[in-house]
């Protein structure tokens, strides 16, 4: 039944992400005549990373908080308080919402990445089909991290914040990743651009297990603070 | 001895540095219908916030079914045996009457549908309205519906009458009466309503400054209250000093109002030993008892 909830939860935002990514790829498919391969995987990787990291943003939550934070202040916490009363542990909670918008932004990246094919004929003439599937398994491993540290952002910030922190946080990743800041083997922003398996046919291992391992520790982060916070 | 429910062991919490509980010593015995009185930020929803473990004490203890809520594990397998009414009957916006039911039932093995569905009758709830559209008479007794619906053992209601209309209340009083005598669940609820908590409690706890300043069995509270009026000669003084058990004493003309909260045997009788005085008792209600105890110092 946390499914459930946390599916009434993120419907709507899963659809508007959803209508985000149509205008995308009809732009894309008015712009696929006669463009250079580099030019084109350019593209691809910049509005995968874009929207990626908007489903992120959108779809995560902490599915324990439900009331914007200026409320909560002032001892308001709405039905925060019957979530809690449930006889269900907080890590149940966070696990389960937290799964929900994960599985959601999952099926999103590769229902994306199927989308271009079928709309870019450019794209399938320049890229194989298997380095396309391997870009959509690095894109879903590699945007878990942004997307638990949204999951994180969820337990002490309410919706509109946590949304703004997540991109600022985003950008900020590819700014860095940009000035190469970051050591190219752990740069997993630059895994799903530059480095990804569009343009060098193998997967960026280590990258990706960064990000896991990122994501595990934006996890536990997470949910130490879901079982201190007080309501 | 009596079994208890609820149990707090010098309880106290903090809100930076603002005592909101202090040394809170609850005891609600299994069975009873407890109301747990105070004024505005006494420290009722405190201690309601920290029963079901959504607060954590900064020293003390506290257990409900004689286990302990700081127990993150425990407090659980508290919470399946227990409906909650929360302070402001806030419920998930995004479900209608018949989801937030679908919801609900899953979480309590308990759960009765045919309970359910008699409330839902009796309450007269719109199963396909969204919650938002409902008055908050309507979210108070959807909120009721989903706590006795799994036949707690233990409902916990933060002001359940507060905003509704006299003949919302009247129900909701009603059926809290009402579960109590069919299932013998104990019912502890927090009020402001004085008259309505006197009409169904049969155990009082009063708490002013984050303390229990009162407690017990209502009938006895009643039995062990009483007001004397005594009406004095012309040009005598009251004594300076009276017995122990005195809580206030006031004089208008003649005749002092004297309210004793035990000892009334020993109070009379020094009432009577003052030359040409004449001395009545009467009962006192709760409002009395309330105010006499929750006036600031």
């Amino acid at each position: 039944m946390l499914c459930y909830k946390g599916w009434l939860e993120t419907r709507f935002k899963l659809l508007f992400t959803l209508g985000f990514v149509c205008l995308n790829l009809s732009m894309m498919h008015s712009y696929s005549s006669n463009i250079k391969t580099s030019v084109l995987l350019f593209m691809v990787t910049l509005m995968s990373q874009m929207m990626v990291m908007l489903a992120c943003g959108m779809l995560a939550g902490a599915g324990i908080n439900t009331q914007p934070t200026f409320q909560a202040a002032k001892g308001l916490h709405g039905s925060t308080l019957f979530t809690l009363s449930l006889p269900v542990s907080r890590l149940r909670l966070l696990t389960v919402r937290a799964c929900i918008g994960w599985l959601e932004s999952v099926g999103f990246s590769a229902a994306f990445c199927c989308a271009m094919w079928f709309a870019s004929p450019l794209l399938r003439a320049k890229v194989a089909p298997f380095d396309l599937f391997k870009y959509a398994l690095t894109l879903i491993v590699c945007s878990s991290a942004i997307y638990l540290l949204s999951v994180l952002l969820a337990t002490f910030l309410d919706e509109i914040w946590r949304i703004w922190g997540t991109m600022i946080a985003a950008v900020a990743l590819g700014w860095l990743s940009v000035h190469t800041y970051l050591p190219a083997s752990f740069d997993f922003v630059r895994a799903i651009g530059k480095n990804s398996p569009l343009y060098t046919h193998t997967m960026p291992w280590s990258a990706m297990a960064f990000s896991l391992a990122l994501s595990a520790a934006f996890f536990y982060a997470a949910l130490k603070i879901a079982q201190a916070r007080e309501y | 001895m009596t079994d208890l429910i609820i149990e707090t062991n010098q309880l106290c919490k903090s809100f930076k540095d603002k005592p909101a509980l202090c040394s809170l010593d609850l005891q609600v015995p299994v069975g009873s219908i407890f109301g747990f009185l105070g004024r505005n930020g006494a420290g009722k929803t405190t201690t309601i916030k920290t029963l079901m473990g959504l607060l954590h004490a900064d020293s003390g203890s506290a257990s409900v079914f004689a286990t302990p809520v700081a127990d993150a594990d425990r407090s659980v397998e508290i919470r399946r045996r227990i409906g909650f009414v929360t302070e402001d009957k806030e419920l998930y916006p995004y479900m209608t009457v018949e989801q937030i039911i679908r919801f609900t039932r899953p979480f309590f093995p308990t759960w009765r549908d045919e309970l359910a569905q008699r409330y839902m009758e009796l309450f007269e709830l719109p199963p396909k309205r969204k919650i938002p559209d409902l008055s908050k008479g309507m979210r108070s007794k959807l909120m009721l519906l989903l706590a006795i619906s799994h036949q707690a053992e233990l409902l916990v209601l933060d002001e359940p009458t507060d905003g509704l209309d006299p003949a919302a209340t009247e129900d909701v009083l009603r059926e809290m009466v009402a579960i109590a005598a069919a299932s013998g669940t104990t019912i502890f609820f927090s009020s402001h309503q004085l008259v309505e908590v006197e009409r169904i409690a049969d155990h009082i706890g009063i708490i002013h400054r984050g303390k229990l300043v009162a407690t017990g069995s209502l009938d006895d509270m009643k039995a062990q209250y009483q007001r004397l009026n005594v009406v004095l000669a012309d040009s005598v003084s009251p004594p300076a000093h009276w017995p122990e058990g005195v809580e206030s004493v006031r004089q208008e003309g003649r005749v002092l109002s004297i309210l004793a909260s035990h000892n009334v045997d020993a109070i009379v009788e020094q009432a009577r030993a003052i030359p040409g005085s004449t001395v009545e008792r009467f009962p006192v209600t709760l409002t009395e008892i309330f105010l006499e105890h929750t006036r600031s110092n």
